[in-house]
């Protein structure tokens, strides 16, 4: 019978799924394979000056960035281009965003994103950028084409807030989804308002949060500037990688080995269970642009 | 010590330093926390959260305070929720403290405080300190600590690594195990956790007891057939990464040292776990 879970032996023990896991939970190097599949593409990019000295972020510099990931996603030269790869002028765009108080989608990113989908064609009253009342909101309601974007961070329950878990608004019931440390959040994702509109995912590492204290999560002490953005059509590589430069940085910060706690066991059942993409390092072809020092990736 | 209905207000001035309070604080129970902090709910229901209060001071050009009072249900669950996420063993608030850059988390009895001003300035850690103070002194009675908490060897022990807990989730907190619950871990069980130094080697210790002997062997059974299926006799094994592992059921306890360097470290570690004080 298969195993229904896995052990820190089985991920030492370097069977392929376990290893996918492994490097979500574990600090594991990267396991090197010859693989012949086609791979996913994710594009990680970072700006060195991407913040101004009251760090806040530059909105020229966060849309250049945004515009070099896409136009490399892509393989265009023009980002206008690439977008018409990505949306159509006909349709309705949910940009879902995130609102959280300590650490929000940017509002230059927002706005970016929204420059390029008019840029495209899509008439401004069919883009709605939110995070809470989507089920109120006519554009949600009847989007055509989604983009997702939320800062990466860590949490108490999930073990990451990741773009998989920022479609939870999408559902009248979030709580519902919390069992097993939130293990099944994929299933959001073939919902009828969500199933296959998700065009681009967007998740944003200036200054993420990789250690969670108290009832708010945030301690200021617990972020740091990485000034990156990661962007791919898979939200489930898109979230690996991620979750892969948070456990470098806690092991650097606590100078040990320091697991996500809890593993962000959503993410590889995205995979393994739901079949909603790809979690396995060897599987992900990360294009690594702009500033290099401390990528920890 | 049992919850009961205490005016978790009476806890809270109206005002500290030059910050006011914006008026009266807002409850949350077991159903409602979810409305207030989301899916980090879980954290502390986990750790059977009974009520709690927050309320939030302003002041013009400062950062806001925002105080949460946790009533935890019992003084283990006080201290088990702050052992979670602490990182140093600061004492100058209640029962045990922690202040990293304007949060300042500590318990007292069953109750678990945080106070949060964010981001940190001179004014406001002064007034932070001030109200954590206060909260404190209007807060009668100190907590015990688990009594399994005590069965932890002193020698070696890093003290600010003790995690108390009891649900399963929280197993993977320094050393990832496994994804499921595979020493059977429930609200009825209670479990410890801590570090230990050893030379340059951290060795981990882990004990849950069960609530009777029969749940104990199967737990001890379960956990022996996905973990270390390979040690039918003796108490060691050491596994794919180099490092020892070593396990005994006492009665209706379970020990387990997780990442010692060497064999004799584990059995050493796991030959001066104290007795039950009884």
């Amino acid at each position: 019978m298969k195993k229904k879970f896995y052990t820190r032996r089985d991920f030492l023990k370097e069977s392929s799924a376990a290893v996918a896991a492994g490097t979500l939970y574990l600090n594991m190097p990267r396991k090197l394979l010859a693989q012949e599949l086609k791979k996913e593409k994710v594009v990680l990019i970072r700006a060195k000056d991407l913040l101004d000295d009251s760090k806040k972020v530059r909105a020229d510099n966060i849309a250049a960035m945004l515009d070099k990931a896409v136009m490399t996603l892509y393989g265009t030269s023009e980002p206008l281009t690439a977008w018409q790869q990505i949306i159509k002028p006909q349709d309705i765009v949910g940009i879902k965003s995130n609102v959280w108080g300590y650490l929000p989608t940017p509002p230059e990113l927002e706005k970016a994103i929204k420059h390029r989908v008019m840029e495209v064609g899509v008439a401004e009253k069919n883009i709605s950028i939110k995070d809470r009342g989507l089920l109120s909101d006519k554009v949600f309601l009847n989007a055509t084409a989604l983009i997702n974007t939320r800062p990466m961070r860590t949490h108490h329950w999930s073990g990451v807030g990741t773009l998989l878990k920022n479609y939870i608004m999408f559902v009248k019931n979030p709580s519902a989804y919390h069992g097993d440390t939130c293990a099944d959040l994929a299933t959001i994702w073939k919902l009828p308002l969500v199933k296959d509109k998700t065009r681009l995912n967007i998740l944003v590492m200036i200054t993420p949060l990789f250690h969670s204290v108290g009832p708010h999560d945030f301690n200021s002490q617990y972020t740091w500037v990485y000034n990156g953005l990661i962007v791919g059509q898979d939200p489930v590589a898109v979230d690996a990688t991620g979750v892969r430069i948070l456990i470098a940085k806690r092991k650097e910060y606590f100078k040990e080995d320091r697991p996500l706690n809890p593993p962000p066991k959503h993410i590889f059942l995205a995979d393994t269970r739901h079949h909603l993409g790809t979690a396995d390092p060897t599987k992900i072809e990360l294009i690594k642009l702009g500033w290099q020092e401390n990528i920890l990736i | 010590m049992i919850a009961s209905n205490i005016n978790l207000e009476e806890f809270l001035p109206e005002s500290v330093d030059v910050w006011q309070s914006e008026g009266e604080g807002r409850y949350y129970d077991r159903q409602t926390l979810y409305e207030y902090i989301n899916g980090g709910a879980e954290l502390y229901l986990s750790y059977g959260f009974f009520c709690s209060i927050n309320k939030i001071y302003q002041q013009s050009g400062q950062p806001d305070i925002i105080v949460d009072i946790f009533d935890m249900g019992s003084s283990e669950n006080a201290f088990g929720v702050f052992s979670h996420s602490r990182e140093t063993n600061d004492k100058q608030f209640g029962q045990g403290s922690q202040y990293t850059s304007g949060l300042l988390l500590y318990w007292k009895d069953r109750f678990y405080i945080s106070i949060l001003a964010s981001p940190e300035t001179a004014e406001s850690k002064r007034a932070v300190f001030q109200l954590a103070s206060q909260i404190e002194k209007a807060i009668p009675h100190k907590g015990s600590i688990p009594e399994i908490v005590d069965q932890l060897p002193p020698e070696g022990l890093i003290q600010e690594s003790i995690k108390y807990f009891k649900h399963h989730i929280w197993l993977n907190s320094y050393y990832f195990i496994s994804d499921e619950n595979i020493l059977h871990i429930t609200e009825k069980t209670e479990a410890v956790m801590a570090k230990y130094q050893k030379n340059d080697n951290k060795t981990i210790l882990l004990l849950v007891r069960y609530p009777d002997q029969e749940k104990a062997v199967l737990a001890y059974d379960y956990f022996l057939r996905n973990f270390v299926p390979e040690m039918k006799e003796g108490l060691t094994y050491q596994i794919e990464d180099g490092s020892w592992v070593a396990c005994k059921l006492d009665g209706s306890l379970i020990k387990v040292v997780f990442n010692a360097s060497e064999e004799q470290n584990a059995l050493e570690l796991l030959g001066t776990i104290k007795q039950k004080n009884k």
